[in-house]
């Protein structure tokens, strides 16, 4: 029998055309602006997906509005096909993602303005990461090339951590969940890592996107441990990085600011070690000079005595040449020996003879 | 104790060596033994950073669908 030859209710129709769509699009990514955005009830969002000629409804939850819509805004949405009970047909959301220059600047600036004023980026919400870790996780896809500049860098830099690795999609519809999933994993271990670091390379601004996404970012906000980014380039800034505690430029960066060089730090040891020679050759230095002084000292005060005691000799000598019987004769004076009564044999000396003569008389005086 | 407590250690030791040598404490008597002491720490850090590793592990949890 052919069902199209029987007769079928309306909502039978509709289940119908339901089914064929599930079998037939399960999933579509459609390109286009959206127009009449709205929220009702704070649950329930409605825009029209548009271009120059058509327009479609799109519903979704709000749970599933990660970030900022606006009218006007290019996105590409995932969606699938489903006719409403009143026969309306439309697109039932399951991720979107601005697209183009002006709508990813657009949403990145509305969102960055609503978390910032709730505080999310302040920088007195920003904690020290730890110096010489030795539990690290780190998120990141194993497969990406930034990954591997991370790890190479890491291991060149520093050794002995427990490096523990959840690896996730870093770009595409499902990158920001499951980059959440492992955040939320690290956060309850019983053993928390020291450090969560979320790795991902350069790229364009789309693939880039994932780090943009509002529940992300509050889940970086929101981690125990703290987190260092290493995403995309220097230029690449995103809401992720700006939650972070630190924000390395580039993956390589992040292992640069996590360790320190173990080269460098040998080499400060050599450089300390051998600063010490030049301490102990500059003692020895200043004990020669010391030694030198104290000699020099010594010799002086050995010079002073010898000259004052040479002065004093000049001084005796003095003395001694006044008192010596010769100088006494060259004044004229003489010296009288032998016996001073009359008849008696004398001796006069005086500076240049000597004189023989007989005492003829002698008186008082 | 951990590798890198052993490293922090010896670290802080040779600091405190070196310390030493401008401190008043110093004495030329004394300053060739402690910088023999010194140079050996210095090469045993070298030796101790340079054989270092780190031990990766790659979590098995899958993240691709809530727990």
């Amino acid at each position: 029998m052919n069902l199209l030859d029987q007769p079928i209710s309306v909502s039978d129709f509709i289940a119908l055309g339901n089914q064929i769509f599930e079998t037939a699009l399960p999933s579509v990514m459609i390109e286009g602006e959206v127009s009449s955005f709205k929220v009702n009830q704070n649950k329930w969002v409605f825009f029209d997906l548009k271009d120059a000629e058509s327009t479609i409804n799109c519903f979704m939850s709000i749970y599933g509005l990660r970030t900022p819509l606006e009218d006007g805004m290019k996105v590409i949405v995932t969606a699938s096909p489903s006719l409403t009970k009143w026969g309306k047909f439309s697109l039932t959301v399951k991720a979107y993602r601005p697209t183009g220059e002006g709508s990813l600047k657009k949403s990145f600036e509305l969102l960055k303005a609503k978390l910032e004023t709730e505080g999310l980026f302040a920088a007195e919400r920003k904690r020290a990461l730890p110096s010489l870790p030795k539990h690290i996780g780190v998120i990141s896809s194993t497969q990406a090339a930034g990954y591997a500049d991370f790890i190479k860098i890491l291991n060149e830099r520093w050794g002995g951590m427990a490096v523990d690795v959840a690896h996730t999609l870093v770009q595409g519809a499902d990158a920001a969940d499951q980059i959440i999933r492992a955040i939320k994993y690290f956060n309850e271990l019983e053993a928390l890592p020291e450090v969560l670091v979320i790795i991902r390379g350069g790229g364009s601004a789309d693939d880039l996107g994932a780090f943009n996404d509002e529940l992300l970012v509050r889940a970086v906000a929101g981690s125990r441990i703290p987190t260092l980014t290493g995403i995309g380039h220097e230029v690449d800034t995103s809401l992720v990085d700006l939650a972070a505690d630190f924000r390395a430029s580039t993956p390589s960066n992040a292992a640069e600011i996590l360790v320190p060089n173990r080269r460098e730090i040998y080499a400060r040891a050599h450089t300390q070690v051998a600063g010490l020679k030049t301490i102990v050759l500059q003692s020895i230095e200043r004990l020669d000079r010391d030694l030198k002084d104290d000699l020099e000292s010594v010799r002086r005060l050995m010079r002073q005595g010898l000259d004052a005691a040479f002065e004093r000799l000049g001084i005796l000598r003095v003395a001694v040449s006044q008192v010596n019987p010769d100088n006494v004769l060259k004044r004229g004076y003489a010296l009288l020996r032998g016996e001073t009564t009359v008849g008696g044999k004398i001796e006069v000396e005086t500076f240049e003879r000597i004189v023989e003569a007989e005492v003829k008389n002698v008186r008082q005086k | 104790m951990s590798d890198k407590n052993n490293i922090q250690n010896k670290l802080n030791a040779l600091g405190e060596l070196v310390e030493w040598f401008s401190s008043s404490d110093f004495k030329l008597d004394t300053a060739l033994e402690k910088y023999k002491q010194a140079e050996a720490l210095a090469e045993e850090i070298e030796k101790d950073l340079k054989t270092l590793k780190n031990d990766i592990r790659l979590i098995s949890k899958k993240f691709d669908q809530e727990a």
